[in-house]
């Protein structure tokens, strides 16, 4: 099997065109997913290789071509809506939570959801509303699951396991990730050429280490592998989780290794409050036991919108410079 | 199109009947939730039931009973599900909002705005396989004046796609009154906007309104592109059974419920022409009343979800 260097939107690009030759019933549909091939280019080449009905560029119009979506599922099809920020998810998320989320259980099983929704988060300087991750906010609402990926390969893999599978799946990519190349990534940028499937729900150890279990996802994984490296010079040890999927969530995989040092951080670019960070750091200790860590550390956005200046920005969103600080500050701790 | 006089009255009439049961089980509280009814909505019904194929998709509202038996979704799995019960259409978890029928293509939802967007997918798809069926996208006017009625008349005009939008105009958005709140006097007229077909009919004279939609799905059905029927019509109780509905005069509903109701009118009408007798539709009445008290016995006597399988249904496949 060919493997080569490729960055995050070639890679959700060749995903997406492998799915879509694989299986006739596979659409996507957006804004500017066509003609131009997605804004950070994930739906390249697509239009021509398949034409205008199976790569839609639709209207400013959210609410109903996410809604058209799931009416495209329901008859037999499999959808893949862009939602080109995360931040446009207000406008349309009637239909992703009330129809697309629920009607599998409204319909007390005798309706199957095949539908992805794609949508771009994370912070890359463009203030509070092109800013926001809301992984926290999807897995709050029953009914999908929710991926953001962090390495190359996962981009392919999720895509793909997001494609053929039967449930409602909200993939949050990264915008630093789409926009990062290939040679800059720390973790998988090796993909294979052919399809394959990244299974969702298990989580990855994306480091090992036995002083601090760090965990967090999407870009956040690439801070915490450059933070890893730069503590581990000093001796502290981190091992770096990489969550994959917030909905399943892997507590199994960090807890167990929680369970091994003692202490967990979880670094989340999403809200701190009513959030992944605290589901997990709880749901390690339903597992483990309340006196089970001797540190528990969340990292995450204070409960403020992103701010328009770099320096702001840098003061609120974890990166690999204040999540080396709080490695520093648990390792000094005990 | 030929209508068969007899059959668009007892159709009319069923359905009458089968929300009739339906009230029942509020007085009882063994619909606990809320209950919308369609009477006085029968017409609008039977001329979906006249022209549907199988294979065509409907997307309906809150108020979705006859749009349903008029789809073919069995009337008793329906009557289950509005009782919550385990034999219903969808095991107790969607109640009357939210009925499901794949086999039947008939859908529903409780959000007012959100069935036009659903039934543009099923539409999409007809266009995308080359199938001859037609999608139709059920509102109210209420929901007329959500962005997604824009939004999906837009975007089916402009790709052509098969969707038939009905709008069930009763007047009322719960009490706002639909006159103070839009525009224009029809909600047909928005139709030039999109370069569509529009039309507006009496809904509650039942050839008229089966006829006009006959012709509406043929249009959409031969590839001539979405098309817009409002359907006027008058809604006979509350928005939900409970609701105190003091927003409409006395003598209104009283009036319209006289003018307005399809059934009345239609019997009127039989017998004016002599194409049938007192004692027929007597007849016709008293056996629908009589099936759907049967029925509702029948379901009454159904289990109530076990509570054990609360969680079941919420994905597809176990991770």
């Amino acid at each position: 099997m060919t493997v080569r260097k490729i960055n995050a939107s070639q890679a959700v690009a060749e995903s997406l065109m492998q799915e879509m030759a694989r299986d006739e019933s596979v659409v996507l549909l957006g804004e500017d997913v066509g003609r131009s091939g997605g804004v950070f280019g994930s739906s390249r080449d697509l239009l021509e290789r398949f034409g205008p009905m199976r790569v839609r560029d639709t209207p400013i119009s959210e609410m109903s071509f996410t809604g058209m979506g799931v009416g495209m599922a329901m008859a037999g099809l499999r959808p893949v809506v862009e939602i080109m920020f995360v931040d446009f998810m207000g406008v349309c998320l009637e239909q992703i939570y009330n129809a697309m989320a629920k009607i599998p259980y409204m319909s007390g099983g005798r309706v199957k959801m095949p539908m992805v929704i794609k949508t771009a988060g994370g912070n890359i300087g463009s203030a509070a509303q092109h800013s926001q991750c809301l992984w926290g906010t999807f897995a709050h609402l029953p009914g999908m699951h929710v991926v953001a990926p962090a390495s190359v390969r996962d981009h392919k893999g999720l895509m793909a396991a997001a494609i053929r599978s039967d449930n409602p799946v909200v993939f949050i990519e990264h915008k630093g990730l789409l926009l990062k190349k290939a040679k800059d990534f720390l973790t998988g940028s090796e993909v294979p050429e052919d399809a394959f499937v990244t299974p969702i729900g298990k989580a990855e150890v994306a480091r090992k280490g036995n002083d601090i279990t760090l965990v967090t996802l999407s870009a956040g994984v690439e801070y915490a592998m450059e933070a890893a490296a730069e503590v581990a010079a000093e001796g502290i040890d981190a091992e770096v989780i990489d969550l994959r999927s917030i909905v399943p969530l892997d507590t199994e995989t960090v807890a167990a290794s929680a369970a091994r040092t003692g202490r967990l951080l979880v670094v989340d670019e999403d809200y701190l409050s009513f959030g992944l960070s605290a589901e997990v750091v709880v749901r390690v200790l339903e597992k483990l036991g309340p006196t089970a860590l001797r540190q528990i550390r969340r990292h995450a956005v204070p409960d403020v919108p992103i701010p328009a200046a770099l320096s702001l920005e840098e003061a609120l969103v974890p990166g690999p410079a204040s999540i080396a600080r709080v490695l520093r500050e648990m390792a000094a701790a005990s | 199109m030929k209508l068969n006089p007899i059959s668009l009255f007892r159709t009319m009439t069923r359905m009458r009947a089968f929300d009739e049961a339906c009230l029942e089980g509020v007085q009882t509280f063994e619909i606990h939730g809320e209950l919308h009814t369609g009477i006085g909505q029968e017409a609008i019904g039977v001329a979906l039931a006249q022209s549907l194929t199988p294979n065509d998709a409907v997307v309906s509202t809150h108020r979705n009973h006859f749009h349903a038996l008029a789809k073919g979704v069995p009337p008793r799995a329906l009557m289950a599900e509005i009782f919550e019960k385990e034999t219903g259409l969808c095991r107790g978890r969607g109640g009357h909002m939210h009925p499901f029928d794949p086999e039947h293509h008939f859908s529903a939802t409780g959000i007012v705005g959100a069935s036009l967007p659903v039934a543009l997918g099923y539409a999409y798809k007809f266009k995308m396989m080359g199938l001859p069926h037609i999608a139709v996208g059920i509102c109210g006017d209420g929901a007329t004046n959500h962005g997604t009625f824009h939004e999906c008349l837009n975007m089916a005009a402009a790709w052509s796609l098969p969707l038939v939008c009905l709008v069930e105009n009763n007047e009322y958005a719960i009490s706002v009154r639909f006159r103070d709140v839009t525009a224009t006097p029809t909600i047909a007229e928005r139709a030039s906007a999109y370069g569509i077909t529009g039309r507006r009919v009496d809904g509650t004279d039942v050839e008229a309104v089966t006829l006009a939609f006959a012709e509406t799905a043929r249009h959409t059905r031969k590839g001539g592109g979405p098309s817009l029927l409002e359907a006027t019509c008058y809604r006979f109780r509350g928005h939900y059974e409970g609701d105190h509905d003091n927003y409409r005069e006395r003598a209104e509903k009283q009036r319209m419920r006289v003018e307005m109701d399809p059934i009345l009118r239609y019997r009127r009408e039989l017998l004016e022409h002599g194409a049938a007798t007192e004692a027929e539709l007597d007849a016709i009445g008293a056996k629908a009343r009589e099936e759907m008290t049967a029925m509702l016995a029948d379901v009454r006597a159904d289990a109530m979800p076990d509570p054990a399988g609360a969680m079941d249904y919420v994905f597809a496949e176990v991770m």
